[in-house]
């Protein structure tokens, strides 16, 4: 008789991944810091240690000594769509991975179960499945016209057809949170630096697409990636500014990995690049911001790839502000609920870790909730609203330097 | 003369004995290295890649992971076995009394496991010495039972650090809530196995020493406990020795079994995997 076929493969896990998995100890740090796991009123299934064991354990059901001796054991189809559902429940926060006390990468983990169940049928979860075609078709995730994307800057906005310094916009600031990118704009404008843009050249980063497992999808998310860097070399950056953490995070790791190339130029964050003028004393703010400020890292630019000082710098070194820090901050810092697709693929799950968020801040007796990402505003927003909490400003840290540049914004379009 | 750690003639197990049980854990444990190398094989060798399906594919994918530039916690390999593999401070750094728990676990187990083993070569360099001749010329710490001796103190040390990891894991597994609720069957063995083997080494000491457990392991409930008091009281053994060599017998097969054999298709391999994922990961803080 015919030995049955396993039920799961190791499409997209690398070889150290399918030993990580056995390197978890099973102490449950992850369990005790995950905010989706909290924030679901601690469904075991979400709970990372409990997804590294079943991931293993279907892995020694098709692999392991019984499967070689005796065939495979087969999982049965609720058994995967469960686990699909509960690795979809997972911003991709990497909290895990930090307190991990083996080391797991689980994000790269979770990624690669998450692209493992696409390419078996099971995934991605819920409205995530649309990620793939409106980014095919419109090169954003937001149905909108990719022309949109800077035709609306205000004529006093100089952007130069060529520069040695490019702004990544991307598609939630230039599309959705337009604030953010106006204030950056106005804000090189204002320093002298002479910048230029990809305008409907670009193309959506890919995070969403890498994050939620499509990205070898008719390779959309290598293509487009391939795509960016090109045109932003026929600008003729040098330096490419983000104020968005999650394009930030794509370009600096996914787009290298994707492409397989080192990129061409240098990968900036807008707090890095201020903090840098900061200490050259070549910005002069002219407001004052008499307000109390905390701040949330976002996971893509703070435990992603450690930036965690330049935005407090630039904070600390606005006039006025009082800074105070949550009690989670920086490398333990609370994710703010929308990343890894869940913002899309569960919103009340994104609501519910953004709520915690918001009270965290509020702990704090803050005016303003500032962060360096716009959706991680965004959600952030939504968390603010769904627990009252009106007297409490989200605000992103480009528009409190704008600001207190005394750049007028009031002009931004509405999305 | 028999050989086995160095006993008596009259406590000796055989060489024969442990020489096959050895070699079969060994044969286990590397079967089942070979099927956990294939199963980790069956991934990439890097992201995006097609699996490879090779047995190389772990030892060239963890080559390429240790040298790669990482963006957070890029630090040396050396750094990372001192510190993270060595001195587990990535536990540390979470729960001081966890990771007080594990290092005592670990060092209790992994020095045993070197004396066994030092233990182990004196026994071979000896022996093959007497057949060959040279066994005379040997430094004289080259003696079985001399080393054995030697070895006496940091055994006994080592094996209370180790037993003092345990009662602390065994203590958090049974008292500690949130602990005990999180345990499933893949933990308890572990510890169910630490423990049997930790306590079968002290009542195969003990017995063989005729020292701590002279006169109470042999006990025998036919004999008056007024005979017991005194043959405790004057350390005058009531049968000595008779249960030494099953004793010990029993402690090393166990041993095997559990340290060696055991590894690949248990939570042991963790043992062998977190050093692993810390160097592909670069460990850090």
């Amino acid at each position: 008789m015919a030995k049955r076929e396993p039920s799961i493969n190791t499409e997209n896990f690398t070889a150290v991944q399918l030993m990580e998995l056995d390197s978890c100890s099973r102490c449950g740090e992850c369990v005790n810091w995950c905010p989706t796991y909290d924030a679901s009123g601690k469904n075991p299934g979400l709970a990372p240690r409990d997804k590294i064991l079943r991931w293993k354990e279907f892995m020694n059901k098709s692999y392991g000594l019984r499967a070689r001796l005796f065939g495979p054991k087969e999982i049965s189809a609720e058994e995967i769509e469960q686990f699909k559902n509960d690795v979809y429940g997972c911003t991709t926060c990497g909290m895990c991975a930090t307190v991990c006390e083996s080391a797991i990468n689980t994000v790269e983990l979770w990624e690669s179960m998450r692209a493992n169940l696409v390419k078996r049928g099971n995934g991605p979860y819920g409205k995530q499945g649309m990620f793939l075609k409106l980014i095919g078709e419109y090169k954003n995730p937001y149905m909108a016209d990719n022309k949109d994307r800077t035709n609306w800057f205000p004529k006093d906005i100089k952007v130069e057809d060529k520069a040695e310094v490019l702004y990544f916009g991307g598609c939630t600031a230039e599309l959705r949170q337009r604030k953010l990118a106006l204030a950056t704009a106005r804000v090189l404008n204002k320093l002298g630096i002479k910048f230029t843009m990809l305008g409907e050249d670009e193309i959506c980063c890919g995070s969403a697409l890498v994050r939620t497992g499509q990205y070898f999808i008719n390779d959309t998310a290598k293509i487009n990636a391939q795509k960016n860097i090109d045109n932003i070399e026929a600008k003729g950056a040098k330096i490419v500014l983000y104020a968005c953490a999650g394009c930030y995070r794509a370009s600096l790791i996914d787009w290298p990995r994707l492409t397989g190339k080192e990129l061409p130029f240098k990968v900036v964050h807008i707090t890095e690049f201020l903090q840098d003028l900061i200490k050259k004393g070549e910005i002069k703010w002219e407001k004052s911001i008499d307000k109390k400020v905390t701040y949330h890292d976002p996971c893509h630019l703070g435990r992603h790839v450690g930036v965690f000082e330049p935005p407090r710098a630039v904070l600390e070194a606005i006039p006025g502000i009082e800074f105070v820090e949550m009690e989670r901050i920086k490398e333990n810092q609370r994710c703010c609920g929308a990343g890894g697709g869940v913002k899309a693929g569960l919103p009340d799950l994104a609501l519910g870790v953004a709520s915690t968020r918001v009270e965290d801040a509020l702990a704090t007796n803050a005016d303003i909730l500032s962060s360096a990402c716009p959706f991680c505003k965004r959600n952030l927003s939504d968390g603010r609203d769904a627990i009252g909490a009106k007297e409490l400003e989200v605000e992103d840290v480009i528009v409190l330097v704008a600001e207190a540049m005394g750049i007028d914004l009031s002009d931004t379009p509405a999305e | 003369m028999e050989y086995f750690a160095g006993v008596s003639e009259a406590l000796r197990l055989t060489f024969v004995q442990i020489m096959i049980i050895s070699i079969l854990s060994v044969g286990i444990f590397v079967v089942g290295m070979y099927i956990n190398l294939k199963k980790w094989g069956m991934g990439s060798t890097g992201y995006g890649q097609a699996p490879s399906k090779s047995i190389l594919t772990f030892p060239k994918t963890l080559m390429y992971q240790m040298n790669e530039h990482a963006h957070v916690h890029n630090q040396s390999v050396l750094k990372t076995f001192v510190f993270d593999i060595l001195f587990q401070r990535r536990i540390l750094q979470r729960s001081p009394v966890r990771w007080f728990m594990h290092f005592t676990i670990f060092v209790g187990w992994m020095t045993l496991f070197a004396m066994s083993g030092a233990m182990f070569f004196v026994e071979m360099t000896h022996m093959i010495g007497e057949k060959l001749g040279y066994a005379e010329s040997l430094p004289w710490f080259m003696n079985p039972e001399v080393f054995r001796e030697l070895l006496s103190t940091p055994n006994d040390i080592f094996s209370y650090i180790l037993l003092v990891g345990i009662i602390i894991a065994i203590y958090r597994r049974l008292f500690v809530a949130k602990t005990r609720e999180s345990t499933i069957a893949y933990d308890s063995i572990l510890l169910i196995g630490l423990t049997v083997i930790t306590v079968t080494g002290f009542i195969a000491d003990g017995i063989r020493n005729n020292t701590i457990w002279n006169g109470v392991i042999n006990f025998d409930w036919t004999i008056p406990m007024t005979n017991i008091a005194l043959s405790l009281h004057y350390g005058d053994p009531i049968f000595p020795f008779t249960y030494a060599p099953p004793a010990a017998l029993f402690h090393v097969i166990i041993s095997l079994l559990f340290c060696i054999a055991y590894i690949p298709f248990s939570k042991y391999i963790h043992i062998i995997a977190i050093p692993l994922a810390l160097l592909a990961n670069k460990g850090g803080e």
